[in-house]
């Protein structure tokens, strides 16, 4: 019952953005007919979708085989994001003189633009997957560690002192207060680079690629085929948000008592 | 400056000037780690692509990329001013036109706080889509060249500004709003007087964001299809495997981003005297 009256509460609330939405599509479909509007311009969101659903129209372009590929390198992107983003933020917060090192050629990389740098990439491994992994993991590498510094250092002063007083080890202080401490930092560093993995791993398609939704998209608009150019645009945004679904889940599963934003 | 007697029995003169001394030495001391780790950073690439013998094109050491730009080539002439203009036009135009559209749209939205709310999530929701996947549709419906890149760059860079402008304009203490519609003030001197004034150190926020998303995107928009820019040497010495070309141009690429990001902070010390940015971060 309680379930229920949540249910319809969330429905009460947000009920005007989809809806907002799906006028927009249909606008969108009505204007498309009314002025008929040649396809290789803009497609009607239905012509779209059946470039997807469709399987005699869908066949040529191989969706599945893209789809793939992109998820393949948006996923390990991510994955050696936030494993050496967080690792290298708890070097940086642990050592005294890491943080000397460290710390000013993070923020010097940072600033500039590193996508510049993706053909570098594919000079040195030529193209495939790999290099596509290692830009994505480039662009959104700099805002996890940043952010899960900041969490490690945002602790109160006197919560330190407290455990100080007590004899707290290092360790245990690390443990039980920087991290549990640092967790918010680290999920909205995470989920900024959830959306600078997707990227990155698009621009690499766009280089150079065989396969992969960012290469589909750039070879349709050498076709000038645009209606699979609208339904990979889709896509990405589904891959990204999809991932940004995930990170939003695990981050309310490990902090329960961060409220929604 | 007025000294007190007393003070300049005490040689109170020297004093201000002592402590303006021991400012600089101080800030030395505080930021001397930056530069200094920057420097052995190349000093370190250099020595060791030296040391090495690594070959040019996979990682040529820092002064033969500078060489690059600076002592003409044999068998390739970049014709460096050509990329750079075409590069820096297309940076600080879409700079220009996202910073005046996208002020004004939030000026706009914000005017009724139920159209803000309404629109704010919207464009939120947008800002987290990876926006750059839409250049080549837009090569495709303008063709290639500098409006192109342009307009992407502006796609890519659009929404931070909106989004920071509208917020700013929103976070006004309800108390001051209360007390200036007691004194009758209207909605356009709530607008001039508390709004935009509040609203600066989020718009400079943002146009900071969008000053590097500028560069981004003019640059991935080269990369798609061009005959001129920085963005379209990288991808050609790519081909040709002339690596010191490209981080000839990744040096002038960051180096624009740099002056863009230097004239917005400038620009907002200049207008907010009172702001000091680095007070928030840490």
């Amino acid at each position: 019952m309680v379930f229920m009256k949540k249910i319809f509460r969330l429905i009460k609330v947000h009920y005007h953005k989809p809806l907002l939405v799906f006028a927009l599509l249909t606008l969108w479909q009505l204007l498309v007919m009314l002025f008929q509007v040649k396809e290789y311009i803009i497609p009607s969101p239905l012509s779209v979708l059946a470039r997807i659903f469709v399987p005699e129209m869908a066949g040529k372009y191989h969706w599945l085989k893209h789809i793939y590929a992109t998820f393949i390198e948006i996923f390990f992107g991510f994955a050696i994001t936030a494993i050496l983003g967080v690792f290298l933020a708890i070097l940086i917060s642990w050592s005294r003189l890491l943080k000397g090192i460290i710390t000013p050629l993070l923020t010097f990389f940072n600033s500039i633009p590193k996508i510049a740098m993706a053909p570098l990439f594919i000079l040195w491994f030529g193209y495939g997957i790999i290099p596509n992994i290692l830009i994505a993991f480039l662009i959104a590498f700099f805002p996890v560690v940043i952010n899960t510094v900041t969490g490690l250092n945002a602790v109160e002063e006197e919560l330190l002192e407290l455990v100080r007083y007590m004899n707290a080890r290092k360790w245990q202080v690390f443990l039980k207060i920087r991290l549990p401490n640092s967790l918010p930092y680290i999920f909205s560093g995470l989920k900024i680079s959830t959306t600078l993995c997707v990227v990155g791993a698009i621009v690499g398609e766009f280089i150079a690629s065989t396969k992969g939704l960012g290469f589909l998209l750039k070879d349709s608009q050498a076709a000038i085929d645009t209606p699979p150019m609208f339904a990979g645009l889709l896509l990405i945004s589904v891959l990204g948000l999809g991932l940004f679904g995930i990170i939003s889940l695990c981050a309310k599963a490990l902090m329960p008592w961060q409220k929604a934003e | 400056m007025r000294q007190s007697p007393h003070a300049l029995a005490k040689g109170g003169i020297g004093a201000p000037e002592k402590a303006g001394m021991k400012k600089i030495a101080d800030s030395i001391k505080t930021h001397y780690q930056t530069p200094v780790t920057i420097i052995s950073f190349f000093i370190l690439w250099q020595v060791s692509v030296m040391l090495f013998s690594v070959r040019e094109f996979i990682l040529p050491s820092p002064l033969t990329a500078i060489l690059r730009l600076l002592v003409p080539q044999p068998n390739a002439n970049y014709h460096w001013f050509v990329h750079i203009k075409a590069t820096l036009i297309e940076v600080f135009l879409s700079f220009i036109v996202t910073a005046a559209v996208g002020i004004l749209i939030a000026i706009l939205i914000s005017w009724s706080k139920r159209i803000r709310d309404l629109l704010l999530p919207f464009f939120v929701f947008v800002n987290s889509l990876p926006i750059i996947a839409v250049a080549p549709i837009f090569l495709l419906w303008m063709g290639y060249g500098i409006a192109t890149n342009i307009l992407i760059a502006f796609l890519v860079s659009f929404f931070p500004i909106v989004i920071n402008t509208a917020t700013g304009m929103g976070e006004v203490d309800e108390d001051l709003l209360d007390l200036v519609r007691y004194l009758k003030a209207n909605q356009w001197q709530i607008f001039i007087k508390i709004r935009f004034p509040n609203a600066l150190p989020y718009i400079f926020s943002g146009l900071k964001i969008s000053s590097t998303m500028c560069v981004v995107g003019a640059i991935v928009g080269e990369f798609l299809a061009s005959d001129k820019g920085l963005g379209y040497i990288i991808i050609n010495s790519q081909f040709s495997l002339d690596t010191p070309a490209i981080f000839a141009a990744l040096i002038l690429v960051s180096l624009i981003g740099f002056l863009l990001f230097g004239l917005v902070s400038l620009i907002e010390n200049l207008l907010m005297p009172w702001y000091d940015p680095g007070k928030e971060k840490m």
